[in-house]
């Protein structure tokens, strides 16, 4: 069935479960929200305030499932949601949502916003009201399996050069290995070098591990978009693919809401438990390390610090593991002001920078970012997703700092002794 | 000394000096220019082979070298394009041979960056992993050693 109000409408009625409904009847309207929002903080525009953005979901709530507003409606005193109302708000719940869970957590009665936004994002997807670049993402997910249209040539071409660059081979569907290693779109676009760091680690603490031809794309355009069908077809390809190499672990790779839909969401969405573990890739590192297998040479001088990955710390409660093994090579590691749980977003997380006319907003939410890095003046910045860095990236370069910007991955790679 | 192959590719970059490193280096990823329309990156490259450049134009070149590589990166979500992903590739190169000082590493990073141009390219074409730049580098590498060394 093609998008349309009514349609919209309709999901957006059935996507008001209990948590929704006690959600809206909780708000006190407190404002709390928008001092979380960088891109309330930034703009100091109100339209920004997150629970604001949940306004055409609130209404369906209030006229459909309350006495009151049930009455209203009969005496036609409530105002129906409109398609162009719809129009107005996607760029609330799309350019300016980046999903990153701040508002959720200072929320004093508890309403987790970001739940409610992706409930959003269903009834905006279902109306036809999503973003061209989310929506081109996702087609592309369906016809060829990768929101960015990386095809498995591609990845044998970047294997190879891998294997070249660093030297070490880089497995692919190999039966009964530990680890299986997924990867995000923009590292094998972008990052190559993630994949050559993979291998060297792996050799280096002794594990075995491989890619696999049919689950090698971990990057859910489903999750984005706020369609459960799809994030659950992204979901189950890469559980077909582990239960067929039979792997004890997937490697959620540099990427957030990777993380968050295999890791947080992928088993409720098949409908059953994994037959494995999942584990983000900074998670796997902090095993190898509390473990010794991490026998690193050098110490970085220069002074660095980490931008925390929302979906990875806030959303998945991954925050001193990177830190333990920032403090394996860096001398001088300091922390951004609100750094770890309620460190800033990047700005573009959420699918937020896939959409082109979001740029602006963007890099003035970004200012944010600068005054975190101002405040501590780094030589060199560590991340632990790819989408984070290429918009800190597009950031520094956009405010003229001169801050190069690594993988965490890669960094630890760095610091295994050439000898092997 | 003819290179064959990738160890003696990064002894012979090893032992040269950081001029003719970046000299050396510059000239390697020249040999991927055809893949970047973009100016800036071409500018950082003339500089680079320039023995005389100061470390203020190198600054001004290396400035304009990471915005090419910058705005060249494929953003999340969007299709790739593997012709404008080259262009990036050869962005990130050129960035090793405007520093002011080039290590082997660097020199060795630098040239991985432009077989990953080229890779981009062979992809882009449906060639899949068909990458031939390597032995260009090995014989681009062995005529700029020649010629330096017929010169000095």
């Amino acid at each position: 069935m093609s998008a349309s109000l009514n349609k919209g409408v309709r999901v957006l009625k059935e996507m008001i479960d209990a948590p929704i409904a006690s959600y809206f009847s909780s708000c006190v309207h407190c404002g709390i929200c928008a001092e979380a929002c960088l891109f309330y903080t930034e703009t100091g525009d109100p339209k920004y305030t997150p629970i604001h953005k949940l306004e055409p979901m609130r209404r369906i709530y209030e006229q459909e499932y309350t006495l009151l507003g049930r009455l209203a409606k009969v005496v036609g005193l409530a105002k129906a949601v409109t398609d162009a109302e719809l129009a107005e708000w996607q760029e609330l719940v799309y350019n300016s949502c980046t999903l990153c869970g701040r508002c959720s957590v200072v929320c004093p009665v508890g309403n987790d916003i970001v739940y409610m936004v992706r409930k959003m994002r269903e009834g905006m997807s279902a109306a036809g009201h999503s973003p061209e670049g989310i929506k081109g993402a996702v087609t592309r997910t369906i016809n060829i399996g990768s929101p960015m249209g990386v095809k498995l040539p591609a990845v044998k071409a970047q294997m190879k050069h891998a294997e070249a660059d660093y030297g070490v081979p880089i497995p692919l569907d190999q039966e009964g290995v530990e680890y299986l290693v997924t990867l995000s779109s923009m590292e094998i676009i972008n990052f190559p070098e993630y994949l050559g760091a993979i291998a060297k680690i792996m050799r280096h603490v002794g594990k075995t591990w491989t890619l696999s031809s049919e689950a090698f794309e971990a990057t859910n355009a489903g999750m984005q978009i706020g369609n459960s069908d799809l994030a659950r077809v992204i979901v189950s390809r890469v559980v077909a693919g582990a239960e067929k190499l039979k792997v004890k672990t997937v490697i959620s790779p540099e990427c957030g809401h990777a993380y968050t839909a295999l890791r947080w969401e992928g088993a409720n969405l098949i409908g059953r438990p994994f037959t494995f573990k999942v584990q983000h890739i900074v998670e796997v590192l902090e095993e190898f390390r509390a473990a010794g297998l991490l026998k690193l040479e050098g110490m970085a001088t220069d002074r660095l610090t980490f931008h925390d990955p929302c979906q990875l710390a806030r959303r998945g409660g991954v925050i001193q593991p990177q830190r333990n093994l920032m403090k394996m090579v860096a001398k001088d590691f300091v922390e951004m002001p609100d750094a770890g749980f309620m460190n800033w977003c990047c700005g573009g997380g959420g699918g937020a920078s896939s959409i082109e006319e979001g740029e602006e907003l963007r890099l003035e939410a970004f200012k944010r970012k600068k005054r975190q890095l101002d405040a501590v003046k780094p030589d060199r910045l560590v991340t632990a997703c790819a989408n984070c860095r290429i918009v800190l990236e597009e950031g520094l370069e956009h405010y003229k700092m001169n801050l190069p910007v690594v993988g965490l991955t890669e960094t630890i790679a760095e610091h295994i002794p050439d000898a092997e | 000394m003819t290179i064959t192959n990738d160890k003696e590719f990064k002894a012979a970059l090893a032992v040269l000096d950081n001029c003719t490193r970046r000299q050396a280096t510059a000239y390697l990823i020249r040999q991927a220019l055809d893949l970047t329309p973009d100016s800036r990156v071409r500018a950082g490259l003339d500089l680079a082979v320039r023995c005389d450049a100061n470390e203020a134009e190198l600054a001004v070149a290396a400035a304009g070298v990471n915005s090419a590589r910058v705005a060249s990166y494929t953003q999340c979500g969007h299709d790739a394009n593997w012709t404008c992903q080259a262009s990036h590739f050869v962005a990130r190169a050129a960035q090793e041979c405007v520093k002011p000082e080039i290590s082997a590493s660097g020199a060795w990073e630098a040239a991985m960056q432009a077989r990953m141009a080229r890779i981009c390219q062979s992809i882009a074409a449906g060639e899949g992993t068909s990458n031939r730049e390597a032995e260009a580098q090995y014989r681009a590498l062995d005529d700029y050693l020649k010629a330096k060394g017929s010169a000095s």
